[in-house]
């Protein structure tokens, strides 16, 4: 029966049947089918290879049936039940693998080896000859654990990364396609810098993926071409232009990786695939297996019939010509326009960098991004958002230009509307910048009310905009001639300062007396009714947008927009940063996202708040701004406050909740935050890179100085992490118990993280590949890293650790120099 | 071929015969068809020039022909034949009305087309000119289209008077203009030209019937057409400050060096009236329309752009050639054709607006003449329209939108020029209404221009009615407005007795009072801080002599029984606030002054008493003071405009000179494409 299955083999097991011993391979048959089984109505993905094997293997699966359901039996109910036993550790390798996956692999372990009990019975008629003959075990304990629904993302990517056998990688490729898209997106960094600098077969493993996801979606292939350019710059630069991910890049940007719909189409883009590999035998596997992926796919095609690629084609096209193609003429209409929208992003931060003055800087700002307008609506979108959208304006006159020496980020509002599916919804119709008069002048008009609201309602279909504008203007040169009457119902509002009765009094022609000294006090206490927003300061620019609460930000932005009415109407912010390297930031993000996990995981309540980085090249991308909160540096400089006052200031006296909560929220957040500094080794922390915000938290920021790297090695800043007695303070003093629960979340946090070490060490270990980032220089940056964990220690040696490095830190003269340092520099308090 | 020309010259010249005639006739309708041959302009506007009356019926049905043939020659492929009978068609059409000054309009359209047939031929005429503005003729023939265009519509002096136009109207060339204004390569070459065409033909019988241009003017949203039109704009108006400032720094160079020879005795005013440069009317003209018409072009006014002229290398502006239609040469640059905008760090960004700012402040500082007085009159008008906007107003208040606007201030003697560079960054609006005050007090002269001041006030008014509503409170020092207002109010009743014989003064004085009034009783709603209004209560007080004598002159006059008695006894009433300010105050501030032994208080000190006084002042609140009638071009400005356009009208035909492109240039040309 193997050899039967065998040759008819999907695709993608045939790359790990060849290299491995034929029992392997047949065991990894099995698994499949086993998986077909068990996930089919869970695939989001169809694996293609095995859906075109699906008829053949129908037999096999039907002897098998039995077993699986016994399999999946055991696998639910015997879940919980059985105790840890650390015989298995034996085991090495799995086990230790086993262990970084967490708790819930900890308790499923039994599971497992409950499962394996039962499959061992299973096979023994089958396979006992072979298995026999298979000496070594380790094989098929891994394909257990490959096998098991508690192999996660973190687990493929750790083997793919460490194991040097080519099957087991050409296994984890084709595994991939299981994964949650979402959960593979995570390690997209990771799985490309594989592919750029590691050896042939984890490229070839990764490949048909990265293509496959390429073909289904423009944002993907974004994000692959923008992160394959970035990982590609450390190379030499000969190498690198016949690198692998320069190819792939390539590849990507020619945009011929579209949704496989037409079969015509297919045979060159697979040729084109096949360009990027070396010449060997492999070339005639690989394009077996991209022909059965197009076929498999345009079936399955045929088979929903709900794909809305397919359907909305035609819509899309005339669509997309309309706004687009008369925008960004002559270039592929797929990738073009985003490309070209991040472009024209970046040209501006390039131009800015140019000025002279911030104020220079913030009105050049203000009329590129005026000009940038024109262009929208189109089919562009944020990267950094996290659903799907249509770039429809940049409200220009919000953007702000950062705080930066010589760099020129900023920041800007981008009003976008919400859709299904970016690639396919239609393209917003442009509404120009006046139309919101016309909402706001004729309001109290029924009848312009309801043309209003079909224009609202019939958006999409809107080519009748000229019609109804026709009927809007006409009306419009009558109301120029006489138009007193707005006069009289504005002056109505108007006088809403004063009572009802005086507006009666007024039309009976009595005389109203006011008291001079009341106009006086009415301007004074509507002065001071605003005390939260910050002064305008031309030199620091962002100090007042970002005061600003978000929700209200919102919508005031909403009302001054054209599009505001919509209901799908979304505000995002970006910051774009050109000429700074964001891949450290990225790294960063990975590492706080998953600590976030982590500690979720663990329960213990840490609160930091990783902040969204899209890497575009090595030396330009855009972050995800945090929103409500402005750095320490600018609190202290506007409040002339101490941090603590600020906090009464703002939240209230000692005892009421609202002080409550955000001095608890400030705890976590800062003990969330030392660990991570603590971990990643994060420098420059000065007041400027804090962040606070409207509810307490501090948020580190910038993330440029981490691991092995630190600003201009002067060695300042030997503690563990900033903590100054302001920040203590805040916490209610040493003796608080705000501050004993400070250290506890420390502790706390320490212990959880060090049971799930591997998941963070890996993400820093990976892209150290081929890296020449300056926090992987020197050859101790992992070991390093690892150290940092005390996998040696017990719990009562942390609990010192963690008090001593409080006190370090507490006492730590260099904090303060550092901050005096950051204070004659760069003017930051 | 220049045989025959000579030939029927020779004729027509000495035997005004009508075979001559019809040969001259002939003549001229085949060197339209010939690709080589030349057209005598200068020859054919003067022969029908020269002929009477009778003469000119005689010929109608020549003219009638040839006017068909040139018709019939647009639609040529010989581009040359083309270019003659455009040129052509542009002499018949100016001789024929030169002949016939008086006749109506009716007469000169049988002339040139006869009666049944006009509206077939200008159908056709119009037809041809729309598809070759929007085709892909050569430049050149396209300038040529809107030469005739601006010939056929400045031919005679009162535009409305030209029944022609009726023709023009119905058969809109609307849609072409807008097309060379939104093609950036063609609204570079004739932006200028369609945007006063676009201008006049608006102006055509606007107040009699109904004008398709206006209605579609006012319904444009197009805004790459728009900002086409705002672009010609400002760079007409920038170019023009380039030139007055360019002139300027040559006429100091001057007098700088004359200065150091004459010690002391100067006279800046007599330099600066060497400066003069010609204003643009058409243009602004043209702006005006665009402003008040069309709702969507004030975003354009708002639209950045990097400032155009100024900091520009002149070097490339001076080759440009000398021969354009109006006398003014179109700046070479231009920006906005890219979009993205030049890299130079030096450049600062501008906007419409600015532009318009900063030429307003240039010609309305000098308005002894008649054309400058009216520049700056439409200039006021302009503001009026755009401080009535709702959304004109949200981009002037937004605090984000900061510029610096260098308005150019007249150098008078008991001032200092101010440093250029000193001026913050700030919201627009701040530039509206330095430019209000600087024009309020550099203009209080003997020849009172009563209607500027007017539309001042009211602007001013507008604005802060703006700010009252949407609560903007705005970072101005409103002193300076009010001290501006303060003096004013002096010389208008230092100037009394001249200013009444001309004017009736009370209308702004009560304008005034009135704005004083509402920076009393609204002053919560719109001023920055208390303390300016504690300001604006110590400058009351501390001129309390001005609104004193103010309210006895007003109280005498309309206790009088003069024709000013109700005028009067308004501003009476309306000083009742005012007044009760002084008199609350200033017995306070007296006794302050003898209880401490001081005789002079620091304004700290009155500002202390001020503080500490309000509770016992009672204010009275005035009706409607945030109520104003909103700008209407009819009845009131009708005349204005009326002369405005006839005096445009003969400046453009002045410069539509048939020769524009010299024969030679065109014959180049277009012997290589033929």
């Amino acid at each position: 029966m193997g050899d039967a299955v065998a040759e008819l083999v999907p695709v993608d097991s045939l790359d790990c049947s060849e290299s491995l011993s034929p029992q392997v391979s047949s065991e990894l048959q099995h698994s499949c089918i086993s998986e077909i089984d068990g996930e089919v109505p869970a695939i989001i993905d169809p694996e293609v290879a095995k859906k075109a094997c699906e008829d053949v293997l129908e037999k096999v699966k039907l002897m098998h049936t039995a077993v699986i359901d016994s399999e999946d039996q055991v696998d639910c109910s015997e879940m919980k039940n059985v105790s840890w036993t650390g015989s298995e550790l034996t085991k090495g390798d799995i086990m230790h693998d086993a262990r970084s996956a967490g708790v819930e692999i900890s308790s499923g372990m039994p599971a497992k080896i409950e499962e394996e009990e039962c499959l061992m019975d299973l096979n023994t008629v089958k396979t006992a000859r072979r298995r026999q003959k298979n000496n070594s075990a380790k094989q098929s304990w891994l394909l257990r654990l490959f096998e098991s629904k508690l192999f996660d993302i973190s687990m493929a990517i750790s083997y793919l990364y460490k194991s040097k056998e080519p099957g087991v990688q050409a296994y984890i490729g084709n595994r991939l396609f299981y994964f949650r898209n979402e959960d593979v997106d995570f390690y997209l960094p990771q799985l490309l810098n594989m592919y750029i600098h590691m050896d042939e077969d984890v490229g070839d493993a990764i490949k048909p993926y990265i293509v496959h996801r390429c073909r289904q979606s423009i944002n993907f292939s974004l994000q692959c071409a923008w992160l394959l350019g970035a990982y590609s710059s450390d190379m030499h630069i000969s190498t690198q232009r016949h690198s692998r991910g320069t190819k792939l890049r390539k590849l990507i940007l020619s945009d011929e990786l579209k949704p496989a719909v037409k079969k015509k189409e297919l045979p060159p883009i697979c040729s084109a695939v096949d360009t990027g590999l070396s010449p060997s035998k492999r070339t005639h596997q690989r394009s077996k297996s991209d022909a059965t992926v197009s076929i498999s796919l345009s079936s399955s095609l045929k088979r929903t019939a709900s794909n809305p690629k397919v359907e909305n084609e035609d819509e899309e096209l005339s669509s997309s010509s309309e706004s687009l193609e008369r925008l960004f003429v002559s270039q592929p209409v797929r990738l073009a326009p985003e490309k070209e929208f991040i472009k024209s992003l970046m040209g501006i931060g390039k131009r800015l960098a140019t000025m002279p003055t911030k104020e220079q800087k913030t009105q050049r700002l203000i009329s590129e991004l005026s000009l940038l307008n024109h262009k929208l609506p189109a089919r562009v979108w944020l990267p950094t958002a996290s659903f799907d959208h249509h770039v429809a304006r940049v409200p220009h006159t919000q953007a702000v230009v950062l705080n930066s020496k010589d760099k020129a980020p900023y920041l800007i509002y981008v009003e976008v509307l919400e859709c299904e599916n970016f690639e396919t919804s239609p393209v917003p119709v442009r509404i120009p910048e006046t139309r919101i008069r016309s909402t706001r002048s004729v309001e109290n008009l029924p009848e312009c009310g309801i043309t209003h609201e079909q224009r609202a309602s019939s958006f999409t279909t809107v080519p009748n905009y000229d019609n109804d504008d026709e009927a809007w203007s006409v009306d419009d040169i009558g109301e120029l001639q006489v138009e007193l009457p707005e006069g009289h119902t504005n002056s109505c509002d108007n006088i809403s300062q004063f009572s009802v009765d005086s507006i009666t009094s007024q039309e009976s022609k009595e005389p109203v007396f006011i008291a001079a000294g009341d106009i006086r006090r009415r301007l004074s206490e509507q002065l001071a009714h605003t005390p939260t927003t910050f002064r305008r300061d031309p030199e620091d620019p962002s100090a007042v947008a970002l005061k600003e609460p978000w929700q209200e930000k919102v919508r005031r932005i909403r009302e001054g927009s054209p599009y505001g009415h919509l209901p799908n109407w979304r505000l995002l912010s970006v910051i774009v940063k050109c000429g700074d390297d964001l891949r450290q930031e990225l790294l960063a993000y990975q590492v706080l996202k998953q600590l976030q996990a982590i500690w979720e995981q663990e329960r213990v309540p840490l609160w930091i708040k990783p902040y969204k980085i899209l890497v575009i090249s090595s030396d330009s991308g855009m972050i995800e701004p945090v929103v409500n909160a402005v750095s320490i540096h600018q609190v202290k400089k506007q409040s002339s406050l101490l941090l603590l006052d600020y906090f009464l200031q703002e939240h209230g006296n000692y005892t009421t909740e609202a002080f409550l909560t955000a001095q608890r929220n400030f705890v976590q957040s800062c003990a969330g935050y030392c660990l991570v500094c603590y971990l990643l080794q994060v420098k420059d922390r000065h007041n400027g890179n804090i962040l606070l915000d409207s509810e307490g938290h501090i948020i580190h920021i910038d993330f440029g100085f981490i691991l092995s790297s630190s600003p201009r090695n002067l060695g300042f800043e030997t503690s563990a992490f900033k903590l100054t007695t302001e920040f203590v303070d805040v916490m209610g003093g040493l003796d608080g118990d705000m501050f004993n629960y400070y250290k506890m979340l420390m502790l706390q946090g320490l212990i959880a993280a060090r049971k799930h070490m591997d998941r963070v060490v890996q993400i820093v270990e990976i892209m150290q590949q081929g890296s020449q980032l300056p926090c992987f220089h020197g050859s101790s940056t992992i070991r390093n890293l690892k150290e940092r964990f005390h996998m040696s220690m017990t719990e009562e040696q942390l609990q010192m650790l963690v008090d001593q490095m409080v006190d370090g830190s507490m006492r730590s003269i260099t904090t303060k120099l550092y901050d005096g340092f950051q204070y004659l520099t760069n003017g930051i308090m | 071929m220049a045989v025959l020309f000579s030939q029927s010259e020779l004729h027509c010249g000495f035997i005004c015969c009508r075979e001559a005639v019809d040969s001259f006739f002939i003549g001229h309708y085949l060197y339209i068809n010939n690709p080589a041959g030349e057209v005598n302009l200068e020859y054919l506007e003067s022969k029908l020039e020269s002929l009477d009356g009778e003469e000119l019926m005689n010929i109608k049905d020549n003219i009638n022909s040839l006017f068909q043939q040139c018709i019939l020659a647009l639609g040529e492929e010989h581009q040359i034949k083309v270019v003659n009978a455009l040129q052509t068609l542009c002499a018949l059409i100016r001789g024929v009305h030169q002949k016939n000054k008086s006749s109506s309009g009716f007469d000169i359209i049988n002339m040139l087309m006869g009666f049944d047939k006009a509206e077939l031929r200008m159908k056709n005429l119009m037809e041809s000119l729309d598809s070759i503005l929007c085709g892909e003729a050569s430049e050149s023939l396209k300038s040529l289209c809107l030469k005739l265009l601006l010939c056929l519509v400045t031919v005679t002096d009162n535009i409305s008077q030209n029944t022609i136009l009726e023709y023009v109207m119905i058969n809109s060339i609307f849609e072409a203009i807008l097309q060379i204004l939104s093609d950036t390569p063609s609204r570079r070459v004739h932006g200028h030209d369609a945007v006063v065409l676009l201008a006049l033909l608006v102006n055509y019988r606007k107040y009699e019937s109904v004008n398709p241009y206006i209605v579609k003017l006012s319904i444009v949203d197009d805004e790459t057409t728009l900002n086409g039109m705002g672009l010609v704009i400002s760079q007409a108006l920038a170019e023009y400050n380039r030139r007055y400032r360019e002139k300027e720094e040559e006429n100091q160079g001057g007098f700088f060096s004359t200065f150091t020879s004459m010690v002391g005795n100067m006279f800046i005013a007599d330099a600066d009236e060497k400066i003069s440069v010609q204003t643009n009317e058409a243009i602004l003209l043209a702006l005006y329309e665009a402003v008040h018409l069309n709702r969507n072009f004030i975003t354009v006014l708002a639209q950045s752009h990097p400032e155009i002229g100024l900091e520009s290398p002149p070097v490339s502006l001076v080759p440009t050639t000398p021969t354009t239609p109006l006398g003014t040469t179109p700046p070479s640059l231009d920006i906005m054709g890219t979009t993205e905008l030049p890299l130079d760090p030096n450049m600062q960004t501008s906007n419409l607006l600015i532009t318009f700012l900063k030429y307003s402040s240039i010609v309305m500082q000098d308005t002894k003449d008649e054309h400058r007085l009216n520049s700056g009159k439409l200039c006021l008008i302009i503001l009026t329209c755009i401080a009535e906007d709702q959304y004109a107003n949200a981009f002037l208040h937004d605090d984000n939108i900061n510029f610096r606007v260098n308005l150019h201030r007249m150098p008078m003697r008991h001032r200092k020029k101010a440093g250029d560079k000193n001026i913050p960054s700030r919201p627009l609006v701040c530039a509206v209404l330095d430019l209000m005050v600087e024009f309020i007090v550099t203009h209080m002269m003997k020849e009172f221009p009563m209607d500027l001041y007017l539309r001042c006030v009211q602007i001013v008014h507008k604005l802060i009615c703006y700010q009252k509503k949407c609560r903007v409170r705005l970072h101005y020092t409103w002193r300076e407005l009010w001290l501006a207002f303060i003096s004013l109010l002096k010389f208008l009743m230092s100037n009394e007795t001249g200013l009444l014989a001309k004017h009736n003064i009370f209308t702004l004085t009560l304008m005034v009072v009135n704005l004083f009034n509402m920076f009393i009783t609204y002053g919560d709603t719109f001023l920055p801080t208390p303390s300016s209004y504690d300001e604006l209560y110590y400058e009351i007080i501390r001129m309390h002599q001005v609104f004193d004598n103010l309210y006895s002159m007003v109280l005498r006059l309309s206790t009088n029984a003069g024709q000013w008695k109700e005028a009067a006894s308004k501003v009476t009433h309306a000083l009742v606030n005012v007044r009760a300010i002084i008199n609350h105050f200033n017995p306070k501030i007296e006794s302050y002054a003898a209880l401490n032994h001081i005789s002079q208080l620091a304004e700290e000190q009155v500002l202390e008493v001020v503080r500490s006084n309000y509770d016992t002042l009672t204010l009275k609140l005035q009706d409607g003071l945030d109520q104003y009638e909103r700008y209407s071009e009819q009845p009131k400005e009708a005349a204005f405009f009326k002369e405005l356009v006839r005096s445009i009208s003969i400046n453009v035909r002045k410069n539509v000179a048939l020769n524009t492109l010299s024969q030679e240039v065109l014959l180049r040309e277009f012997s290589t494409i033929s």
